[in-house]
């Protein structure tokens, strides 16, 4: 069989590249991607588009129109006053991962440099344990904890540091107890992970260079833990703005704070849901609550992508 | 090794750290210790001081159907829904770790968002979608909606047991003749493997903790946030704490499985690969 | 030896005319790989620019050159692992040019070893056997031949884990010698080992190589390595083949300023030619006037070349012997290495020299530092090289 031996320099392809397009790409990701698409993305969707629904005579009407929206704006200060509920809900939500971050940080940094290692897998699994627990059922615990006649206003009078209980419950505080219980172990796990990876060459530089424990800290190992830090923000701002249960069962619905005695704007949404009249205009909420949502989560990506 | 750290570190810090590490311990474990210990207090209402010990919720938990039912009903669809999870987060995965494409960063971020967004709004999202499919009220519903839930860890987690395996075995593979899909099954898959069971029983865990939620969706209160509303507006039965007490130990077994296989992922993944 | 290799003319005429050749005559010419016109661009960057290179049956060729030069790319480009955007490549005459990775049996020993950590020695070794249908039987005799070939015999069940580098290195060239391959490709394979075991190594695969007959593609940045086990050496320098020849070869008689650098010890002088006279080319440098002769060195007045000397060829002058070229240079220290000393000096220029002799340091350290020396080599030592093109 005689065969063309072909001239050298010609152009020629091969006709499969371990990095190209494969069948196989495909093939891997199309389960993700289509269950994603369809019980995820689409409901989302839908959610969204049912916020732009109308009402009739009291039945939902398929449609375009920004009646809700305008309905929802008309009543943001006045009557709904979903305004307050906003504040409330972002103000809760700052205080509550701000504080979260001020206390978990100190946690990661002594289970990172003062816990020997081998302790430190077991220390960090422990801290973890909270998840293990049904959230319901700790905020359950939580209130026979913080209650008037509560371990621990039971406590503290014993102890003769107050001489009556301290209100906890039904006020924003108990809503951020119990949400920090919540975000305590993951913004833990985070900021450690963030600290365990850092160059511990740069600490020991940074000493034999002259600084001092404080310097060492503020202007190596923080700047170096931003990423985590943000990572943290942006999941402890989003858990908090979206959880309801917190506020309910700890915060009494419409807990007492600094800002006034207001609900969460999640507990609105709740409320309105449950209360089932309006289902568009209860849609056109929760995109709202969305779209805050979308705002943090897109800070927080360009931020961490500005360090990079 | 930590006498070195501590050569470094004041002893006023040091004490004060730890100092610092047993309050916060007590902050995480203070409600579950009240959990388990009021399960055996023998009060309708947990309240100090303490009235006696008993087993009666316990008790009174085994004759209740009803919770027992939908303990059994989590323990049938957590393992499905992680297993679902598992594997559809097993081939994405792979095609992560290993295509370059455009769009790739977007698709990440596709697959991460729905841990992100709260169970509310997707309770509300995926019954709007569930009422019109006439699928609500259902446990089936349940496993759907917690495999979307489900997956974000799993890729999450199978993609770093892939990050850390080295790049040329899976170019050995192909070099000495294996097909893409031969490589996958017979080299990649082995390696993941550590990956894929922690992924499974961590996602699990989350499963199983939604347990709460299966015992209303699946009882007589179709809707959601209904229940919720109702369970919240009604009187609390102690018997709730045993549950708490149960899934908890059951949660520890799984706990230990997590931590002897995923931890080594998170902390030592380079020295593992090192042994090669 | 093959005898047909060594018949073979310089140049093909078929190949230039394009008059079509039966595969059988291809086969005939005895080239195990033929790679030819190939070129790989990345963005701007010419990889690798029209690497033209043909490997004779049971030939044990090194690839070398400094990191970055191209050489693991053009490998991997052999192995199918990477595209390249022209040229072909053909095995034993048959274009693989469009065959995907899995089909084109250039078994790999990489740089890592790339043992699956999954399965233990055996089931490494006989990975590529069970991809497809076989008999277990055949399977298992192969496996025994090929451990015994590696001294394996006695580890075949153990786990990957438990093996030390040279024995993962003998898993790894198992594994890629069992599926019977004509030609075997090596990254670097002695990178991960120790030193004393590497020297070991290289005599034992060249042992391998040669009773096999098959070709071994070698790619190194270690010109120990690549010198005492190759026929012939190829070295790369930024995507291009410098030279090619004979480890000999390509030590005496470097072609480019690169390869007078890269390998061996040579110094460097550049100058131009002043005078050619029957026997010689005198080349006036900074450093002084230098003779080469002139017959294996064709050069005209006024071309600008550059002068190497080997180190090793450099002795202190006596007084003034006739057919040696000299230079002044100051003495800044030494480097002892075993049996041989390297002197480093410097010249007046600020350039430095260095000189190699084989002595005892005892001998050196006679000479105090900053002490003026002569160094001569002989004129039939010297190299031109023609000027750099850069």
């Amino acid at each position: 069989m005689t065969k063309q031996i072909s001239i050298p320099g010609k152009r020629s392809r091969i006709r499969w590249l371990p990095q190209d397009n494969s069948l196989l790409k495909y093939i891997c990701l199309a389960p993700a991607v289509i269950y994603d698409s369809i019980f995820f993305l689409l409901p989302l969707v839908f959610l969204v588009w049912i916020g732009f629904w109308s009402v009739e005579n009291y039945r939902a009407v398929p449609g375009f129109s920004l009646a809700n929206y305008s309905d929802i704006f008309s009543q943001f200060f006045v009557k709904s006053r979903y305004a307050y509920a906003i504040a409330q809900s972002l103000w809760v939500a700052i205080t509550t991962t701000a504080l979260g971050i001020l206390l978990c940080y100190p946690f990661a940094m002594a289970l990172m440099f003062l816990v020997p290692e081998r302790l430190q897998r077991l220390l960090l699994v422990l801290a973890i344990t909270p998840f293990w627990t049904s959230y319901i059922l700790r905020l359950y615990a939580w209130q026979t904890i913080l209650n008037n006649n509560g371990l621990l206003n039971t406590l503290l009078i014993q102890l003769k540091w107050v001489e009556q209980p301290v209100t906890i419950m039904f006020t924003q505080w108990g809503t951020r107890i119990g949400l920090l219980h919540y975000l305590a172990p993951i913004i833990i796990l985070i900021l450690y992970l963030v600290l365990r990876n850092t160059d511990r060459s740069l600490l020991g530089a940074a000493r034999n260079l002259g600084a001092t424990q404080w310097q060492t800290f503020w202007r190596v190992i923080l700047p170096l833990s931003k990423p985590g830090i943000v990572y943290s923000a942006v999941f402890g701002l989003i858990i908090s703005l979206g959880d309801v249960l917190s506020g309910i069962i700890l915060g009494g619905g419409t807990g007492q704070s600094v800002l006034g005695k207001f609900p969460l704007f999640s507990t609105v949404i709740l409320n309105e849901y449950a209360a089932s009249t309006n289902l568009p205009r209860t849609s056109a909420l929760a995109t709202i609550l969305i779209g805050i949502m979308m705002i943090i989560l897109v800070s927080g990506l360009k931020l961490t992508e500005s360090e990079s | 090794m930590s006498t070195q750290r501590k050569q470094g570190i004041d002893l006023g810090l040091a004490i004060a750290g730890w100092g610092y590490l047993l309050l916060g311990f007590l902050f995480l474990m203070l409600p579950i210790v009240t959990l388990i210990a009021f399960s055996f207090e023998d009060a309708r209402f947990p309240t100090f001081p303490w009235t006696g010990w008993t087993m009666r919720w316990y008790q009174e938990l085994l004759s209740d159907g009803r919770l027992l039912q939908s303990l059994q009903r989590s323990l049938i669809v957590s393992p499905l829904a992680a297993a679902i999870a598992t594997v559809i987060g097993f081939f994405a995965a792979y095609a992560l770790n290993r295509f370059n494409f455009p769009g790739k960063n977007l698709l990440s971020t596709l697959f991460i968002v729905p841990i992100l967004v709260p169970p509310l709004i997707l309770g509300v999202a995926f019954l709007g979608l569930l009422s019109r499919l006439n699928l609500q009220g259902q446990v089936f519903s349940i496993l759907l909606t917690h495999v979307v839930i489900l997956m974000p860890t799993a890729i999450a987690l199978i993609s770093l047991r892939l990050a850390q395996m080295p790049k040329d075995i899976e170019e050995a593979a192909w070099n000495l003749g294996a097909n893409e899909w031969q490589a996958l099954y017979r080299v990649i898959l082995p390696w993941a493997i550590p990956g894929i069971a922690g992924a499974w029983l961590l996602a699990f865990t989350f499963s199983f903790d939604e347990f709460i939620i299966a015992w209303f969706v699946s009882g007589f209160q179709p809707t959601l946030p209904v229940s919720i509303y109702t369970f919240l507006g009604a009187n609390l039965s102690p018997s709730l704490n045993a549950i708490g007490t149960i899934v908890f130990g059951i949660s520890v077994v799984l706990l230990t499985g997590v931590e002897l296989l995923l931890l080594p992922l998170l902390l030592d993944g380079r020295s593992s690969s090192r042994e090669m | 030896m093959n005898p047909l290799s060594a018949a073979k003319p310089q140049s093909n005429p078929s190949l230039q005319t394009g008059v079509p050749l039966t595969e059988n005559a291809i086969a005939a010419t005895a080239h195990d790989l033929e790679i030819r016109g190939v070129s790989k661009q990345f963005g701007s960057l010419m990889v690798l620019n029209n690497i033209n290179l043909s490997v004779k049956a049971g030939e044990f060729i090194a690839i070398m050159g400094p990191s970055g030069c191209g050489k693991t790319t053009l490998l991997r480009i052999i192995a199918g692992l990477e595209g390249m955007t022209s040229g072909e490549i053909r095995l034993q005459g048959k274009d693989i040019t469009h065959l995907p990775v899995h089909r084109r049996n250039t078994p790999m020993v990489w740089q890592s070893f790339a043992l699956f950590p999954h399965l233990n020695v055996q089931q490494n070794i006989t990975f590529g056997l069970t991809l497809i249908p076989h008999n277990r039987a055949d399977v298992k005799r192969k496996v025994q031949e090929v451990a015994k070939m590696m001294h394996l015999e006695t580890m075949l069940n153990r786990p990957i884990s438990q093996l030390s580098g040279g024995q993962k290195q003998r898993v790894a060239i198992a594994r890629a010698l069992i599926t019977e391959p004509k030609i075997l490709l090596l990254d670097e394979p002695m990178s991960a080992l120790d030193p004393h075991l590497r020297v070991r190594m290289q005599g034992e695969l060249k042992r391998l190589q040669q009773t096999l007959d098959i070709s071994f593609i070698y790619v190194t940045h270690n010109q120990n390595e690549a010198f005492s086990m190759a026929d012939r050496v190829v070295v790369m320098n930024q995507g291009n083949i410098d030279q090619v020849g004979t480890p000999t070869e390509i030590y005496s008689r470097p072609a480019t300023h690169f390869v007078a650098e890269f390998v061996g010890n040579n110094n460097l002088f550049d100058g131009e030619v002043v005078s050619v006279s029957e026997k010689t080319v005198t080349v006036s440098c900074p450093q002084g006037r230098m003779q080469a002769l002139w017959h294996e060195q064709p050069h005209q007045v006024g071309d600008r070349v550059t002068v190497v000397v080997p180190a090793e060829r450099l002795s202190l002058a006596s007084a003034g012997t006739p057919g040696e070229n000299t230079i002044n240079a100051t003495l800044r220290g030494f480097e002892f290495m075993g049996s041989q000393v390297i002197y480093f000096l410097e010249t007046d220029t600020g350039y430095e020299v260095r000189m190699i002799r084989q002595e005892a340091l005892d001998q050196s350290l006679s000479i105090p530092i900053n002490s003026k020396l002569q160094l001569s080599w002989k004129i039939q030592d010297t190299i031109l090289l023609g000027e750099q093109i850069q």
